[in-house]
């Protein structure tokens, strides 16, 4: 049966693990400065975040946190995970940051930004820190949607030798964010059953 | 069986797909030089504004104002949707759009007309499936340059899995100054038409285009979608892996049952920049497929983004159907290290299988099997 | 010579997201590339953005840029014959 073995929520006040909020102090005023507070305070030391969009940051940071609750091997290449997210904003927040770079006046492209225009960036940053080798995704939905993201994880599995999908709702638009990530496992008798009513009683907390 | 129905391409080289492969077949290219946002030259295949906006009025009758990339999926969808013969307004048909900027263009554009939710992907989804009055939620893929494969894909499963009986995945991208300017600052746009796997590739060409497949379950004659799969390099976000980790990956998982020899053609990504063209070769090398045919139609199309997949996979559909391989335009000079077996003439083949292939930004390749049933 | 290496260092700390990097940190002579600083393909593009935006140095070969982006010593040197601005 799908379980949910390991769940993350981050919003722009809370950071909640496997339901327990975590104990983390914000010497930043609500905004991205937030998410380098939260990378301080796990000791991450990937200096390749800090080149990362706020997209790109928060997405990594919930599935750091879940990994690690999770002991997850990030040494081995491991081509049984897939990570699939979704979102309402693409990489907008970024996008606004390009389009600054090509004002008319001031035009000086950054490689850098425009990188990070695509949203499945993240996916890949992830992919990039845990060696992981499966499927990666990226769809975009009018709003949070569990049934969808049952539905796009299910599709996941269905790719040979794909066993547990890093499922996620990444989002980051205008310094808010929005994130809930999950590990599913295919078969696993423990965790939270992965069904509709649990992934929302999870987001609303 | 998973089948494409029908499909179109609304590209520079025409407004249906029957005239974009007879385009194809005659060499023809919608790439042509032009200037970037700051004058430098660059060479880009672009969809006639004026041409859109009238075979878009004619063919949708629309009641409101679109943007060039809204009428371009509008057309394509209705076009593909009129040939397929479906019901689109049915609960039993399901919208796929694959693109990777939509509207972007507006960004540029503060004081627009159109609204501030414009901007976004879902709502280019809802406009198309809203054109159609289909009561779905529709959805969007964004999955950088591998987007209209991975829309595929998540066709197929919405098929295999029973959610539809059609599914209508349409992709469309633009050559905005956005995309224009963010590839120019990666020094990867050759100023002159593009020659993918050449010894003197310089880089991509952008392409604007819509394309639309229709597909649904069919038995008995034509071409079906056997299955599709994406791997990631997990190596960087912007660099092609040095061993083609993902993309040899991929093909292993979607090429399991099939041995080379019965693949008439890889369609490849090809995008004529030197370390994605590398990677592919070393992938297919990889995979067994260093003697099985492989062109790119980039040179034909330029790099249609989020319609790349769609257009392409139509395209080689096409010539699956015909039983050829086409030729890989731009292609003289070999100009990847080790085996690869570009095409180079217009080569008749029996085989039953070709392959598709994409990979893109964010570390993410795509490998999609076709046969062919007669 | 040693302003323009020590302003070089924070542009390019600040252009390429060097957190918890000061220009003290950074050795001028010290390659910038794998080793050093390990900066990547993206890095160096942006190194390029950078020499066009602060010393109005346009790079169009981005093969050429290897040996200017040796070092930070060869990045000054190159800025000091060729700047513009």
């Amino acid at each position: 049966m799908k379980k949910i073995t390991a769940y993350c929520r981050l919003t722009d006040d809370l950071v909640i693990l496997n339901g327990k909020p975590c104990e983390i102090s914000f010497p930043s005023e609500p905004g991205p400065g937030r998410l380098t507070d939260i990378y301080r305070h796990l000791e991450v030391g990937y200096p390749k975040f800090f080149k990362m969009d706020n997209l790109s940051k928060a997405g990594f940071l919930a599935s750091e946190m879940v990994l690690r609750s999770l002991q997850y091997d990030m040494e081995t290449p491991d081509e049984s995970t897939s990570i699939v997210f979704c979102n309402r904003s693409s990489s907008l927040d970024t996008d606004k940051r390009f389009q600054e770079t090509i004002s008319r006046d001031n035009y000086f492209p950054s490689p850098a930004v425009f990188v990070y225009t695509l949203p499945n960036i993240v996916t890949g940053e992830v992919a990039i820190r845990n060696k992981i080798m499966g499927e990666t995704s990226f769809f975009i939905l009018e709003s949070f949607d569990a049934e969808k993201m049952i539905i796009f994880t299910d599709w996941a599995f269905s790719s040979a030798g794909i066993c547990r999908v890093l499922c996620g709702w990444t989002e980051y638009l205008d310094g808010h964010c929005n994130v809930l990530v999950m590990m599913v496992e295919k078969e696993s008798d423990k965790g939270v059953d992965f069904n509709k009513q649990k992934i929302n009683n999870i987001y609303r907390t | 069986m998973i089948k494409p129905l029908a499909y179109n391409i609304v590209s520079p080289l025409g407004f249906t797909a029957t005239d974009n492969y007879a385009a194809v077949r005659r060499g023809e290219s919608g790439v042509v030089p032009c200037q970037d946002p700051v004058g430098i030259p660059i060479a880009v295949s672009r969809l006639d504004r004026s041409k859109l906006l009238k075979a878009f009025e004619k063919k949708c009758k629309p009641s409101q104002k679109h943007t060039a990339p809204e009428q371009a999926m509008l057309l394509s969808a209705s076009l593909a949707v009129q040939e397929a013969g479906i019901d689109a307004s049915s609960a039993r048909t399901g919208f796929v759009l694959s693109s990777t900027k939509g509207n972007i263009e507006l960004l540029g554009i503060p004081e627009n007309d159109f609204g501030r939710e414009r901007i976004h992907l879902w709502h280019n989804a809802a406009l198309l499936s809203g054109f159609f009055n289909n009561p779905n939620i529709p959805l969007t893929v964004t999955n950088a340059c591998i987007s209209g494969a991975a829309a595929q894909i998540a066709a197929f499963n919405m098929l295999e899995k029973g959610l539809y009986d059609h599914v209508v995945v349409t992709g469309v991208d633009m050559a905005s100054d956005f995309i224009v300017a963010g590839f120019q600052s990666f020094k990867s746009l050759d100023p002159e038409r593009c020659r993918p796997f050449d010894a003197r590739r310089k880089g991509l060409n952008i392409g604007e285009a819509a394309a639309t497949l229709v597909f649904g379950k069919a038995d008995g004659k034509g071409i079906s979608l056997i299955q599709g799969n994406v791997r990631n390099d997990a190596n960087h976000i912007s660099g092609p892996s040095r061993t083609g980790e993902g993309l040899y990956r991929a093909l292993c998982h979607t090429l399991q049952d099939v041995p080379p020899r019965d693949i008439g053609f890889i369609s490849a990504h090809g995008t004529a920049t030197p370390f994605n063209d590398q990677m592919e070769a070393i992938a297919f090398a990889r995979a067994g497929l260093d003697h099985t045919p492989v062109f790119s139609l980039k040179a034909h199309f330029g790099h249609t983004m989020g319609a790349a997949g769609i257009l392409e996979s139509i395209i080689s559909i096409m010539a699956l159907e015909e039983g050829v391989v086409l030729p890989s335009m731009g292609y003289k000079e070999h100009g990847v290290e080790g085996e690869l077996n570009v095409s180079t003439v217009t080569a008749h083949t029996d085989k039953r299988f070709m392959v598709k292939t994409l990979s893109g930004f964010g570390g993410c390749n795509a490998a999609l099997l076709y046969q062919k049933h007669s | 010579m040693e302003t323009l290496i020590f302003d070089l260092k924070k542009q390019i700390i600040e252009a390429l997201n060097l957190e918890d990097v000061t220009p003290d940190d950074i050795d001028t002579n010290a390659p910038l590339f794998v080793e050093g600083l390990g900066l990547d393909s993206i890095d160096a593009l942006e190194l390029i953005v950078l020499m066009e935006k602060q010393y109005g140095i346009k790079l169009e070969d981005p093969g050429k840029s290897k040996e200017i982006f040796r070092s930070v010593a060869t990045m000054a040197d190159y800025i000091s014959k060729n700047r513009q601005k």
